[in-house]
């Protein structure tokens, strides 16, 4: 039976409707609780997990960072989506399940008005000052989405389907959702599972090997795998040897590809010394 | 008639027919090639098939006219849809039309069998899949 993403401007209803959703349905909620799992089997904190989830990041010098943690939580997300009946919430998964056609993709969005007057309310603040708030917020989370997954996760056509909270109850909203999940375009079939074992294994991969390449671009294709890094002339041979060796030995991985992405800041960087 | 599951597979690149029919056989399938959807429909017209295994994009005719065509005049047959040219949008259109499955190209033979098992338990006529995999692994 088919998943469910659910992407939200407003975390604490987008949260609600996925949770209600699984209820309906009697699927499973996949929501931030994941983060304590990948936090305990990488050895990184929850708070910096959630922090990479939310915030866009300040400098450069982050980005790498950032961009492992975000890898560890897609890994740990995709191998659960590998299940049948899942409603998935707040783990970013919108942006890396996108071609899978079993996956149903729902923005939960409200209008920036009622948003701002329902903030204004929640925390004392004056209906113009909300306002500003929600205005920034959405371009922080414009910003989040453009710098880790070089999409705007506020374009529509990303979803199936897009949910108006100010024209809709949210009841009505888990109501729709449910039942438009049982159409059968939705349903499981061997290209989608199939395309879904391929993007865990990938993400698998990627997450053994983002710490010592954390450049690394990562495909997979019925166990075999290619493997894009960055590496200098001179280091090639040895960094192959070593993916290899690393990829190699991860479970559904049959056969490794490594192909090298000249480092030419490195490059450059080495001729001037 | 037989018992055996009939299965029709249609698809314009000869190798597809070659190599598939034999591996099909040895499930216990007794499998009509055709490369010419016309020719493929001509035939359907007449007989029902369990399973009808077509390509999609053909000169023609294309798969999903195939697919219209047998749930229309066969509802109980299952349509399996195989392409290389697999994308979200195709995927979910033929499942919306009607098919039992869909499978990207390049796909192994065991893959095809393990549908055609599935389409098979689905009509209750069950093939002994693993049966086909113990003789694999003994050689």
């Amino acid at each position: 039976m088919p998943l469910i993403i659910v992407s939200a401007d407003d975390f604490k209803q987008g949260d609600e409707i996925s949770q209600k959703v699984a209820g309906t349905l009697g699927y499973r909620y996949l929501g931030r609780d994941l983060l304590h799992y990948v936090a305990t089997e990488n050895q990184v904190s929850e708070e910096e997990l959630a922090r990479a989830l939310d915030e866009a990041p300040g400098l450069l010098t982050r980005r790498a960072r950032r961009q492992r943690l975000l890898g560890l939580i897609e890994a740990a997300c995709l191998n659960v989506l590998l299940d049948d009946n899942v409603v998935c919430f707040g783990l970013a998964a919108h942006m890396y399940v996108r071609a899978v056609s079993h996956a149903l993709k729902v923005r939960i969005i409200n209008e920036p008005e009622q948003r701002a007057e329902e903030l204004a309310k929640a925390e004392g603040l004056s209906v113009d000052k909300a306002r500003k708030q929600v205005l920034r917020q959405t371009k922080e989370e414009r910003r989040w989405s453009e710098e880790a997954y070089n999409l705007d996760q506020t374009d529509a056509s990303l979803y199936d389907m897009v949910i108006s909270l100010g024209t809709l109850e949210l009841d009505k909203a888990v109501e729709i959702i449910s039942d438009t999940v049982g159409y059968r375009k939705f349903q499981p079939m061997t290209y989608s599972r199939k395309l879904m074992q391929d993007k865990a294994l990938a993400a698998n991969v990627r997450r053994e090997l983002m710490g010592q390449f954390p450049e690394i671009r990562v495909e997979a294709n019925d166990g075999t795998v290619v493997v894009f890094i960055q590496s200098l002339k001179k280091d090639q041979r040895k960094k192959q040897e070593l993916v290899r060796q690393i990829a190699g030995g991860l479970p559904g991985v049959r056969h490794v590809e490594v192909h090298i992405i000249r480092d030419l800041v490195g490059q450059a960087a080495q001729s001037s010394r | 008639m037989s018992d055996n599951l009939q299965v029709l597979l249609l698809d314009d690149e000869p190798i597809v027919g070659r190599r598939l029919k034999p591996a099909l056989a040895k499930i216990g399938c007794e499998v009509d090639v055709f490369e010419d959807p016309e020719l493929a429909l001509a035939k359907m017209a007449q007989k029902e098939y369990d399973v009808v295994v077509t390509d999609i994009r053909m000169d023609q005719i294309d798969g999903m006219q195939v697919l219209e065509f047998v749930r229309e005049r066969w509802p109980r047959s299952k349509v399996i849809m195989i392409t290389g040219y697999a994308m979200m949008s195709l995927a979910r259109e033929a499942m919306e039309k009607g098919a039992f499955d869909f499978i990207a190209k390049p796909f192994k033979p065991d893959d095809l069998r393990r549908v055609i098992a599935k389409a098979a338990h689905a009509l209750g006529s069950d093939i002994d899949f693993e049966a086909v995999e113990v003789e694999k692994a003994n050689g």
